[in-house]
């Protein structure tokens, strides 16, 4: 076995422990080298998770607030440095989609630590599906039960001044819910890969909110 | 368009090209037909992509494969501004490819180290590019195709050269000249009708099947083939043997001297502490201000052994560097250019680069990692100017070992030939 990052071969030995099933044995995916690059988030802002040395809300959340926003409590496992740059270069937009099990089991982890109703990833386009062939989210957490209710929606020009606020809302959605999911009283906890400025997100959770749901939270792997 | 001629581009089945491409399927029966390899990696959906030339840009179940064929469009005057002269074994080697050319054959050149072997080719690229021909020259190796770079670039100063390789930024174009990586050939496809593969024998062309594809996909089907090797794998050199292949062979230097001869030194463990025969050595080379390479097993080595040396020696400049070192070049190009004395180094520094009037130390030269090619070529960095045409190989062991003897054997059976033609 050979680092999934850079080829190096993988020194990896399960402890007796793990051989008897003591302890669960994870497959190295990575090499120390490699590993070290990733910064961890230790402690975040308790609305988007940037890495911060304490929870204290962030400008940008403090901002969210005050456009009556219900903050999403995002949790990230990483920092978006230059090794996670470059890890979703070669994952996404190289499409190497082996590299989905580099993270997996650690967002597998997280996810089990938060309580939800429902999984449920930010989708891609159809186009994605037909060019790049996966969803890196849905890759990013195989294993996981999720639903895959919201699509990203095809979009269609259209004369913004005829509708009102609420029409024109829905109008910028980017997304769309499946028809015939329930939603009412559901906690749900949003996917996404990499949590950037938070729009993309805020997108999903309010249609989620405006079918019913109670909660809406997000993790995403790296912020 | 004209940036396509040539060229070999993977594009998503939904985009639409309103170009004239041939396109063709990116698989057949789960082959990649870029790379040759069948080794996929799933997607879901039961697409998939290929794993082997990932790293050239992704080929996908999702795409198709197009190619614009070459029209050797090419104008202007080409100039040879070379102005050396070739030795008669040179002259000969340097005819026999002209022939190759002419005939559309393969031909192996068997070169001892620093035989000349670029210059050898300069009159056959330049009868290729009069006739506006598409020529390729690669290696499976960036240091020579870095050290090529200028030299090819001053021999032909008139004609557009494209130098590709995956450290470096320049953009493709198209251009009648292009030195590249081995790698890069998979890029092209029916492109040129003179290929030359340089140190064929190296790491990792050497039984790398996709990178024999890569090189008979990028070639016209009616084109030259021409493989260097100082060091031939025992696959071409059975082909030559049972005549599927045409070989020269060049057993003397270019400036008539034989191989200098590697010797031995019997040490303790020097990874515990440096033997004292090495120390002195090192302390008579740089009495002398002798300019050196030490060759070391392991990349973990390099930096206690370069720290010994430094607390020794703390007068004289030296590195260490090896093959992910972010500063190689720049630390190359610093011996290069005299600013170091010495550098400490792996096997990456064995073939292709030049450091006129060196000599070299191999600690750990019993360790599996110097192969008997290695050695020979490892000898082979030593004697190559014309002021100094020998020098010193001391390879400190605790054991000797089949592939040492084997390395001076070679060593040895060059120079009997190499003696027979006058070399001294
Ligand atoms: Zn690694
Ligand atoms: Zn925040
Ligand atoms: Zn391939």
């Amino acid at each position: 076995m050979t680092c999934r990052l850079c080829q190096e071969f993988l020194d990896d030995h399960a402890s007796l422990l793990q051989t008897f099933g003591f302890i669960k044995w994870q497959k190295r995916q990575i090499c120390q080298v490699c590993e070290a690059t990733f910064s961890l988030i230790k402690t975040g802002c308790l609305g988007c998770g940037r890495n911060q040395d304490t929870q204290q809300l962030c400008y940008d959340c403090q901002r969210w607030q005050q456009q009556g926003k219900q903050l999403l409590n995002h949790q990230a496992l990483y920092q978006y440095n230059d090794a996670m740059r470059q890890f979703m270069q070669q994952y996404k937009f190289n499409g190497d989609y082996a590299l989905r099990a580099i993270f997996n089991h650690e967002l597998i982890q997280k996810v089990q630590t938060i309580a939800t109703d429902m999984v449920v990833p930010i989708p891609v386009s159809q186009h994605t599906m037909f060019t790049r062939g996966f969803n890196q989210t849905t890759g990013l957490i195989a294993g996981i039960k999720y639903q895959s209710i919201l699509q990203v929606r095809t979009t269609q020009k259209s004369h913004q001044s005829q509708f009102n606020r609420q029409e024109r809302l829905t109008r910028e959605q980017i997304f769309t819910v499946k028809e015939g999911v329930s939603l009412q009283g559901k906690q749900i906890l949003l996917i996404d890969d990499v949590y950037t400025t938070g729009n993309t997100l805020f997108h999903a959770a309010d249609l989620l909110y405006e079918l019913g749901a109670e909660n809406v939270k997000s993790l995403s792997l790296a912020r | 368009m004209k940036v396509h001629y040539g060229r070999q581009i993977i594009q998503p089945k939904i985009a639409t090209s309103s170009e004239k491409f041939t396109i063709s399927p990116a698989f057949i029966a789960h082959v990649c037909q870029r790379c040759g390899q069948k080794n996929n990696e799933k997607l879901p959906n039961n697409h998939f992509y290929c794993q082997a030339c990932l790293s050239l840009g992704r080929v996908s179940s999702h795409d198709v494969l197009l190619s614009y064929p070459e029209p050797n469009d090419f104008t202007g005057e080409v100039i040879l501004s070379w102005q050396g002269r070739l030795t008669r074994q040179q002259q000969d080697v340097s005819d026999e490819l002209i022939e190759t050319l002419a005939r559309q054959r393969e031909h192996l050149i068997w070169a001892v180290t620093g035989a000349g072997k670029t210059e050898m080719l300069f009159p056959v690229i330049y009868q290729a590019l009069k006739q506006k021909l598409r020529v390729a020259i690669v290696s499976p190796r960036i240091d020579v195709i870095v050290e090529l770079a200028p030299r090819l670039r001053q021999a032909f100063s008139q004609t557009d050269m494209v130098v590709l390789h995956g450290a470096q930024t320049e953009d493709y174009r198209y251009t009648q000249l292009v030195l590249a990586t081995t790698h890069q050939m998979l890029r092209f496809k029916s492109a040129f009708d003179l290929l030359i593969v340089d140190e064929v024998d190296s790491f990792p062309y050497a039984g790398d099947k996709m990178l024999e594809h890569a090189v008979e996909t990028a070639r016209k089907s009616h084109s030259a083939l021409i493989y260097l090797s100082a060091t031939p794998t025992k696959a071409l050199q059975k082909r030559v043997k049972h005549h599927e292949l045409m070989a020269s062979y060049l057993p003397l230097r270019f400036h008539q001297h034989l191989l200098p001869t590697l010797n031995t030194k019997i040490v303790s463990d020097w990874r515990k502490k440096l033997p004292a025969k090495f120390l002195k050595q090192i302390r008579q080379l740089t009495q002398n201000h002798g300019r050196f390479l030490i060759f070391v097993p392991k990349v973990a080595d390099l930096k206690p052994v370069f720290q010994m040396i430094e607390k020794h020696f703390p007068d004289i400049n030296g590195a260490y560097v090896h093959a992910a070192d972010p500063y190689r070049q720049e630390k190359v190009q610093k011996m290069r250019d005299e600013a170091y004395q010495y550098l400490v180094t792996t096997t990456i520094l064995e073939r292709g680069v030049t450091f006129p009037g060196i000599d070299v130390l191999i600690l750990g030269a019993d360790e599996a990692i110097f192969s008997e090619n290695a050695l020979v070529q490892i000898a082979g960095r030593v004697g190559r100017s014309k002021d100094r045409p020998t020098g010193l190989v001391l390879a400190y062991i605790q054991h000797t070992t089949l592939k040492i003897r084997a390395a001076q054997h070679q060593i040895k059976q060059m120079n009997r030939r190499g003696k027979r033609l006058g070399g001294q």
